[in-house]
């Protein structure tokens, strides 16, 4: 089976995380710009962060074979420094039609202030412009009314519900978001979000459409392998394997696809390692049999 | 300014027909003059117009891009850069500041696609000295893509790199087995200090147990004569597994004129492809683009 990775930070996972995913069938990955756990202090180091989103870390992963996707934006978190967040959304515009960029995002709310509101504002209406698709990352704290403020004020700046992906989903808030026509993705994530076992039982529940699957790995204590993983737990539960295959892999591929950057067709070859561009002989893709010990836990 | 005309000629057969009005229209745009946010948002936006196929230039185009530009090979070219290339030499201003600063600030929010094709720009652009460091950038790069577009198949390197960038994307360009005979006029760019370098390289894989990248042996010339010597000896001797060093040992032995040591190694050679080098060599074949022929990237 092959996956899709929908919400992983690879700049913060080590080569061992891209052989594993490899290995497990994770084709592709999307990596929304997001915090980096220490707060920036200039405009600078934004540029520098994207431009090595769209160009070393996306070399990085060829260099597995897998492919690599991602998302510009200001995260909420950083968008409350206000006079900062002023000068990242005036270069905002520079990166937003660069190849591989599937969404603007992670964005959204953090601490649902003010100036998370105006920042999240301008950016959906900079993809309205750009007609783009929106990764919003929903808060930890207060999570339910957040994600409905995300809902209501991504439909007031004019932003189809079809080029809306509201993260971070459990199970209090899939039916706000599945009602309003939005996708609603779940990050496998230990101890916080959500784990294997809880996401078999929402699958068997709402099915699989619109539904989405990723790790949000991080710096933190996260298992890149969460996708792979929980597919298999959903397959040992007796879910349906078009229904895996829907949420762990088609789903993301439709959403993420109206943005025009994802050859569907070429994800599905066996992924090929350009040998002309290959550094230091690098290569993982030996065909060892993926490391799947257990499911993530709660 | 417009672009050469050897580039439109290139694109107009083979874009399609909604890609071709684009970037006709795109192009014009671009010479009329615009903002620079606008200049870089074009050259993005390129990457939904134009493929990534290979450009495949015939001879005869080849021929006159070589006539527009010595030591431009396309060979390597996509569509996708052509159109790229295209639009950036569209503008009318790059003689003046304005153009440079333009160009500098796409550099600096540029893609991987959109770096090599600035990169590979370069060799068409006037003021080419303004852009020494982005070129110098490139070549410390480490996405094969971006240094190999600052280094090879472009005039850019040799004409305005001083000893110490060149020698260092020379070395570079065998530690990541990169083609070396791409890097134009290689051979008027020889130094001591390169061979110095390529023969320190040298000793430290032998001493690591290590292969010698074939293409290192192009970087000695005539310089350190007798290490070179011994160096080459080793490595062309009939016990060396090698045979593409022992070939490339050949050319090397000729270039550094040790012409009548290669005459009596040939006369004992039982390995075609490395007696076939020597003949080539001692038949005087013996400058950098011969190497060409024993690269496995290159069907000849
Ligand atoms: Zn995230």
């Amino acid at each position: 089976m092959r996956f899709f990775d929908a919400h992983i930070h690879m700049t913060s996972r080590t080569t061992d995380d891209y052989e594993n995913l490899a290995k497990a069938g994770v084709r592709a990955i999307i990596e929304p710009a997001f915090w980096l756990g220490q707060p920036r202090t200039s405009v600078g180091t934004f540029i520098d962060y994207f431009s090595s989103l769209l160009g070393w870390e996306r070399f990085r992963a060829s260099q597995f074979g897998v492919t690599h996707y991602c998302a510009i934006g200001l995260n909420s978190k950083e968008a409350n420094n206000e006079s900062l967040a002023r000068e990242v959304l005036d270069i905002l515009p520079r990166f937003l039609l660069k190849e591989g960029v599937v969404a603007l995002g992670e964005i959204g709310y953090d601490e649902i202030t003010d100036a998370e509101e105006r920042a999240y504002q301008e950016q959906l209406r900079m993809a309205v412009e750009y007609d783009m698709v929106v990764m919003v990352h929903s808060p930890h704290r207060d999570k339910k009314r957040g994600i409905i403020r995300s809902l209501d004020v991504a439909e007031e700046c004019g932003l189809a519900m079809e080029k809306l992906v509201i993260d971070h989903n459990n199970e209090e808030t899939i039916q706000d978001v599945l009602d309003r026509g939005a996708w609603a993705a779940f990050s496998i994530y230990p101890h916080t979000k959500m784990s294997s076992e809880r996401m078999v039982e929402i699958v068997k529940k709402y099915g699989p459409d619109r539904i989405i699957l990723d790790s949000a790995g991080d710096w933190g204590i996260s298992d890149p392998l969460a996708v792979p993983k929980t597919a298999r737990l959903m397959l040992e539960s007796g879910i349906d394997s078009s229904v895996v295959e829907k949420v762990a892999w088609q789903n993301a591929i439709d959403a993420y696809g109206a943005s025009g950057q994802i050859d569907a067709e070429g994800l599905l070859k066996t992924p090929v390692v350009d040998q002309t561009q290959l550094y230091a002989d690098n290569s993982v893709l030996r065909g060892q049999a993926p490391r799947m010990d257990s499911p993530v836990p709660n | 300014m417009a672009a050469p005309a050897f580039l439109r000629t290139v694109l107009e057969r083979r874009l399609s027909e909604p890609a071709r009005v684009w970037w006709t229209t795109t192009a014009e745009e671009i010479a009329r003059g615009v903002s620079t946010n606008r200049f870089c948002a074009l050259l993005s936006l390129a990457s939904r117009h134009a493929p990534t196929d290979a450009l495949q230039a015939s001879a005869v185009e080849q021929d006159q891009a070589t006539r527009t530009v010595p030591g431009l090979n396309l060979e390597r070219w996509t569509l996708r850069d052509a159109a790229r290339v295209g639009l950036i030499t569209s503008r009318s201003d790059l003689h003046d500041q304005g153009g440079v600063s333009a160009i500098l600030e796409a550099f600096r929010f540029a893609d991987e696609g959109e770096c090599c094709a600035l990169l590979r720009s370069l060799a068409l652009l006037p003021r080419g000295e303004d852009y020494r460091w982005q070129a110098g950038e490139g070549c410390r790069s480490n996405m094969l893509s971006v240094f190999q577009a600052s280094a090879c198949d472009t005039p850019y390197p040799a004409e305005f790199f001083d000893d110490v960038g060149w020698n260092q994307a020379v070395v570079k360009c065998l530690f990541v087995e990169a083609p070396l005979w791409r890097f134009h006029r290689f051979d008027q760019r020889m130094n001591a200090d390169l061979a110095r370098m390529a023969l320190d390289l040298a000793e430290e894989r032998r001493s690591a147990g290590r292969q010698v990248r074939h293409e290192l042996w192009l970087c000695l010339g005539g310089h350190e004569a007798s290490r070179s010597h011994d160096a080459l000896r080793q490595e062309i001797a009939p016990d060396n597994p090698h045979g593409r060093g022992r070939s490339a040992a050949a050319y090397a032995l000729a270039r550094a004129g040790a012409i009548e040591e290669l005459k009596s190694l040939r006369a004992t050679e039982s390995d075609p492809q490395v007696a076939a080098a020597m003949d080539d060599a001692l038949a005087g074949n013996t400058d950098a683009s011969r190497f060409r022929l024993l690269d496995p990237e290159s069907p000849e």
